[in-house]
């Protein structure tokens, strides 16, 4: 039984060399070596060919046990080291958690915008269009159809930017000129009610120009929302309810609203609004000056002489309207102590909101 | 308007507590700006009594003296004044206290004896202008209390913010009324009684007023014999409270009266006057060329032709309602005034003052509004007050030129109107209590109220301003809150305002930070960018700019995003990624206003994220802008856009295209000049560019997006890499494969370009001079079966043939 006796030295030959193998590679290289095409069992069952035929279905036999014992060796040796290799290679990807995801660049909508955003969504909500209207305006819609007289001291050169007028028309009044950088949204008010007809519910956000040097409290440009209705029946409360579902919406649910009468051209009666301080909660503290209201707003009923500017029957429509400002509401919400941050464009201050 | 409580109190019994007094005035439209606490400043200051008075031994002119304060031992006192004695009682300011011209009282030696407190004058109180001695007081005097407390000094001083509408509260009268109105307490008005004696004012003054719009009412009063001085105690103590300075007890009665009723009164010496025989003849005019007034200041004044004047047979003699002349003034020599109590014009009043820069007290009410009724009282008010504090004789009668009298106005308030306005529901009774303490008559009439408006309140001259008066006092607390109705009221935004929110929302996630700039520019700017106005272009100028930075309209984004990378630049900060939404403006001769158009704008500088711990931040360049384009367009389904070589000043050449879409250039693009990136100090390679927002949401607009079918065919994909001039652009090489590609080619993507270094020796050199290789991934589809080389190769052929024909593209081996 040579035959047999080769098998067997060849088996234990090749089972320690399949268990001498540390890696897939070494272990592939067994394999060959053995079962390969010229491989050395392969060698042997090519041999049966020659032998006798009374022992060759046992040659036959023992060498195909011994094949697949070989080959089972070989598959479970294949699986313990891989096994291995996955466990060395997943320790040596491991990484640490911790460190800084890649940054992406993901550019921030300016902190005056998201405010004005949000407050044209809450009178979106209501109901409400935007309306626009040119930062350069004429005399006609800024003061005088917005019932400021002719000698009124907003209208001095020292509070309003004048444009030079290049039509040739001589100024109303000497040194200044019918053409100006608006001063408030509320000119927005008059195109619309020019162009047409009530019920009219608009709001219009947009640059606006005074002649303030910028210093912590002041720009000689900010930034305004102003809110125009014109309908039957409107009256002093809807205005307060409006501006209450504004503030709540703006400001939070538990903020108050207080209107104390007070004066503008253009609307009559008139009130400024106070929201109660959010830091507080009306007692007064220092961010409020101690008040514990912080005025947002100013109001009021549109004045009868603004509707008969635009040919609008006071007597058939009355109105409200109100003008805030974006930079104060957003110096408010965020505590930014310098309203000239808003115009420098630092990306440190850009980020922040 | 300052407004002492004390002599508030004299006006109008107030019992609320003073925090809920300014509670009610705030809420009822009278705004307390601050409540300031009067004789605070004179803490430390008590009442004394001398108990000896010694001469000081080294000097002569002073004396040494010992005084009771209530507390503790006597002070031992140095002292300079003489009208007082051993007895007497004398204001102390004990070592400590602070005296309202700033002086600190210290414990300090005097000619070699220690000092251990001041005896004050009137004048170093504060409450007088006499500093020629102590101000002794009565010997009832408790000695030890605080001074300010004996001299009732322990006021408080309420700041009003008075709204343009209401001149009435900037008196003490006018606010007296107002309070009495919101409060329910009672008001009542103070008078003095006028004797006259003497000839009569009229025989010895005249006036004449050339224009009622100017002046509707000029009064003149007569006073001889008067004795100029300081004014008694309590007098300059309410000028002080009032917010003025004690001048001389003629002035300060003046000033008094405007104080205590709102009508500005100015005093005249009536010598200085230019007479005729007996008579002094006053003219109220426009101020008349090339005429000049040295002003009470001081000043010599060129007129404006427009300024309103007093004069007199010789020229102007004071700026009306703003300023006397110095040559008129009352003096210490003064024996005779001219009282004037006149009305003027608003607005020529408020045009002078602003003009010269100088805004008085009296120009101030003159501007905001005196009543013209007023002018006698305040007149007959003031003579009495003269005659009491200076003495003297008031000349019977008024000179009174009155030729802006008008009729008492009635106002007709529908109580159902006011109601329907405000969303209450008041009756008309109610209403005419609100309006009843304000001063104005209210007659019912069935449901309305005739009411008569007092003229002091030339605000109430419509309904709605009654309305408005019913709606404060009433309170806006207790209007209830409601919200309008109305039917099928939609809220949306327009095509344009949700292209801006979503071009704005597309920048920012390609990575842009949104700025906000001025709009304002500088022409300098024009120069930094090298900017060329087109033939009939104008830039927008102000006609009153603050600054030489900002005396113009800007007419591109650009220099306020450069301005912003520069300030980040500044600080440290390298990595800057922004867009502007914002608008330019420019004009052109003949126009009016200027045409105004929303511009995008970015610049970005730095790498995009700046170094990470395994990258190292790849610098920005030209493609990085391109690539935010390429975003924008690709979001907004803008197609059949290129950029196209073009150049401008602020730009480097080179590195600078045109934004064409469909023909039109709807913008640039490129890295910031050389030149330009110095002017506006930033560090080079920003990428900038500009687009037309309308030009943009035109092109938009037209996109028309549908669906294409999702490949269900595998592709066929091929690299080639062509050699090429370098003049050559990628879009014409690019173009050119498609269009010879066949039906087949599904895509043609440039992934590589090649240029040998241009100093490169000729042996490393890979490709013939002034060649560049371009290589390209082509995709080819079948929507119907998975292709095969058989299917590609003819077609790749062609291609490859076509353009080495019409290009002179070499494959690259
Ligand atoms: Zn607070």
């Amino acid at each position: 039984m040579a035959i047999s006796e080769d098998l067997r030295f060849l088996e234990r030959e090749a089972l320690e060399a399949v268990l001498a193998a540390d890696s897939l590679d070494s272990l592939d290289a067994v394999r060959v070596a053995y079962l390969g095409k010229k491989g050395s069992l392969t060698a042997v069952l090519r041999g049966l060919a020659s032998l006798p035929p009374e022992v060759r279905p046992e040659a036959g036999r023992v060498s195909n046990e011994v094949r697949v014992r070989i080959e089972t060796s070989l598959e479970q040796r294949r699986r313990a080291l891989a096994s291995v290799e996955h466990e060395t290679r997943i320790a040596a990807e491991a990484v640490d958690v911790t460190l800084p995801g890649r940054a992406r660049p993901i550019g921030r909508q300016h902190v005056l915008h998201q405010i004005v955003e949000e407050i044209t969504g809450i009178f979106l909500g209501l109901g409400y269009r935007v309306a626009d209207g040119p930062e350069v305006e004429l005399d006609y819609y800024n003061f005088t159809a917005l019932n400021h007289p002719p000698d009124h001291p907003a209208r001095a050169l020292q509070d309003t930017f004048y444009v030079r007028d290049l039509s040739g028309d001589e100024a109303e009044v000497e040194g200044e000129s019918d053409v100006l950088l608006r001063t408030h949204t509320s000119p927005g008010q008059v195109h619309v009610m020019e162009t047409q007809k009530p019920p009219i519910y608009v709001i219009v956000p947009g640059k606006v120009y005074r002649r303030d040097i910028a210093d912590p409290s002041h720009l000689p440009q900010f930034t305004q929302v102003e809110g125009l209705v014109v309908d039957e029946g409107i009256t002093f409360g809807d205005l307060k309810g409006t501006l209450e579902h504004f503030v709540r919406g703006m400001f939070g649910p538990d903020r108050r609203v207080r209107l104390r009468p007070h004066f503008f051209p253009f609307t009559e009666p008139s009130a400024e609004v106070d929201i109660s301080c959010g830091i507080c909660g009306g007692t007064g503290c220092r961010s409020c000056g101690g008040e514990g209201w912080l005025e947002i707003l100013g109001c009021g009923m549109v004045d009868p002489n603004v509707f008969g500017h635009v040919g609008i029957d006071p007597e058939r429509y009355s109105g409200f309207a109100f003008g805030m400002g974006a930079e104060r509401i957003a110096a408010l919400k965020y505590g930014v102590p310098d309203l000239r941050l808003f115009v420098e464009g630092d990306t440190r201050f850009l980020h922040q909101f | 308007m300052r407004v002492s409580l004390t002599w508030l109190k004299e006006l109008v019994d107030i019992t609320l507590p003073v925090e809920q007094l300014c509670e009610r005035l705030d809420m009822t439209g009278t705004k307390v700006e601050a409540v300031h606490t009067r004789g605070e400043a004179l803490k430390g200051v008590v009442v004394g009594e001398v108990l000896t008075k010694e001469p000081h031994p080294d000097a002569d002119s002073l004396s040494y003296c010992s005084v009771d304060v209530g507390a503790g031992e006597p002070l031992r006192i140095v002292c300079g004044a003489t009208n007082f004695e051993a007895g007497d009682k004398v204001s102390v300011a004990c070592v400590g206290a602070t005296l309202p011209g700033g002086l600190t009282i210290k414990r300090a030696k005097l000619r070699g004896i220690v000092s251990e407190g001041m005896m004050c004058s009137a004048a170093e109180l504060g409450v007088g202008t006499d500093a020629s001695g102590l101000l002794v007081l009565p010997a009832e005097a408790p000695v030890g209390a605080p001074f300010a407390e004996y001299h009732g000094l322990a006021d408080s001083v309420l700041e009003l913010e008075v709204t343009p509408n209401r001149p009435d509260c900037l008196s003490m009268v006018g606010v007296a009324r107002e309070v009495a109105a919101v409060t329910g307490a009672t008001f009542r008005v103070s008078s003095s009684e006028l004797h006259e004696h003497g000839p009569t004012a009229s025989d010895q003054v005249s006036v004449r007023i050339e224009d009622a719009s100017l002046c509707p009412r000029y009064t003149a009063r007569v006073i001889r014999g008067i004795t100029v001085g300081p004014s008694p105690a309590w007098l300059a103590e309410r000028i002080v409270a009032a917010g003025g300075r004690p001048v001389n007890n003629v002035v300060d009665v003046t000033n008094y009266v405007m104080y205590e009723l709102g009508q500005p009164l100015h005093a005249f010496d009536l010598a200085t006057i230019a007479h005729k025989g007996r008579m002094a003849t006053l003219t109220v005019r426009l101020a008349r060329a090339n005429e000049r007034l040295r002003t009470l200041d001081g000043q010599d004044r060129n007129l404006a032709a427009d300024s309103v004047v007093i004069a007199d047979d010789s020229g102007p003699v004071a700026l009306a309602g703003v300023m006397g002349g110095e040559a008129t003034e009352v003096g210490d020599t003064t024996v005779d005034v001219l009282l004037e109590s006149a009305c003027f014009g608003t607005a020529s009043i408020g045009r002078t003052s602003r003009r010269l820069g100088l805004i008085s007290e009296s120009s101030l009410r003159f501007e905001r509004g005196v009543d013209p009724e007023l002018a006698a009282r305040a007149s007959a008010r003031a003579a009495a007050l003269i005659a009491e504090v200076a003495g003297g004789q008031v000349a019977p009668g008024v000179v009174d030129a009155y030729p802006g009298q008008r009729p008492p106005l009635t106002v007709r308030l529908r109580s159902a109107r006011a109601n329907a306005m405000l969303g209450t529901s008041l009756t008309a009774d109610e209403m005419a209590a609100f309006l009843r303490p304000l001063g104005v008559d209210v007659a019912p009439d069935g449901e309305d109220l005739r009411c008569r408006v007092p003229t002091f309140r030339p605000d109430l001259s419509r309904e709605v301003d009654l309305v408005e008066e019913v709606a404060r006092l009433y309170g806006l607390e207790n209007i209830p809150s409601t919200r309008p109705g109305g039917r099928g009221r939609v809220g949306e935004l327009t095509d344009v305002q949700r292209f801006r929110m979503k071009l704005g929302s597309v920048l920012r996630s390609s990575g842009l930070d949104e700025h906000v700039g001025y709009s304002f520019g500088d022409r300098a700017d024009l120069d930094r960018m090298g900017w060329e106005l087109a033939p009939d272009e104008v830039l927008v100028e102000l006609v009153n700019p603050m600054s030489a930075e900002q005396a113009a309209m800007r007419w591109s984004l650009v220099p306020s995003l450069l301005r912003a990378v520069s300030h980040n630049q500044r600080r440290g900060v390298p990595e800057v990624h922004l867009y502007e939404l914002g608008t330019v403006f420019i004009t052109a001769e003949g126009r009016k206003q200027p045409k105004e158009r929303l511009m995008a704008g970015g610049a970005l500088t730095g790498s995009w994220t700046g170094r990470g711990w395994d990258e190292p931040g790849r610098p920005l360049d030209f493609f990085d802008g391109k690539g935010v384009l390429e975003a924008v367009f690709g979001a907004l389904h803008v197609g059949g856009w290129s950029v196209r070589a073009s150049e401008y000043p602020w730009l480097q050449a080179g590195r600078t295209g045109d934004i064409v879409v469909g023909g039109d250039v709807v913008g640039w693009i490129g890295e910031v000049s050389a030149r330009s990136a110095s002017a506006f100090e930033v560090a080079p390679h920003v990428v900038l560019f500009e687009i037309s927002v309308p030009a943009l949401h035109k092109a938009a607009s037209r996109a028309q997006v549908t669906y294409a079918e999702i490949p269900r065919h595998p592709a066929y994909e091929l690299d080639v890499a062509f050699v090429v001039d370098q003049t050559l652009t990628a879009e014409r090489l690019g173009s050119g494969i498609r269009s010879a590609g066949g039906s087949l080619l599904e895509s043609v993507r440039l992934f590589d370009v090649y240029r040998d270094p241009s100093e490169a020796p000729d042996d490393i050199r890979k490709l013939p001079p002034g060649k560049k290789s371009v290589a390209f991934a082509l995709t080819y589809r079948s929507s119907e079966r998975t292709l095969s080389d058989g299917d590609v190769r003819p077609a790749y052929e062609k291609m490859l043939r076509k353009v080495a024909g019409a290009l002179g593209a070499e494959v690259r081996q």
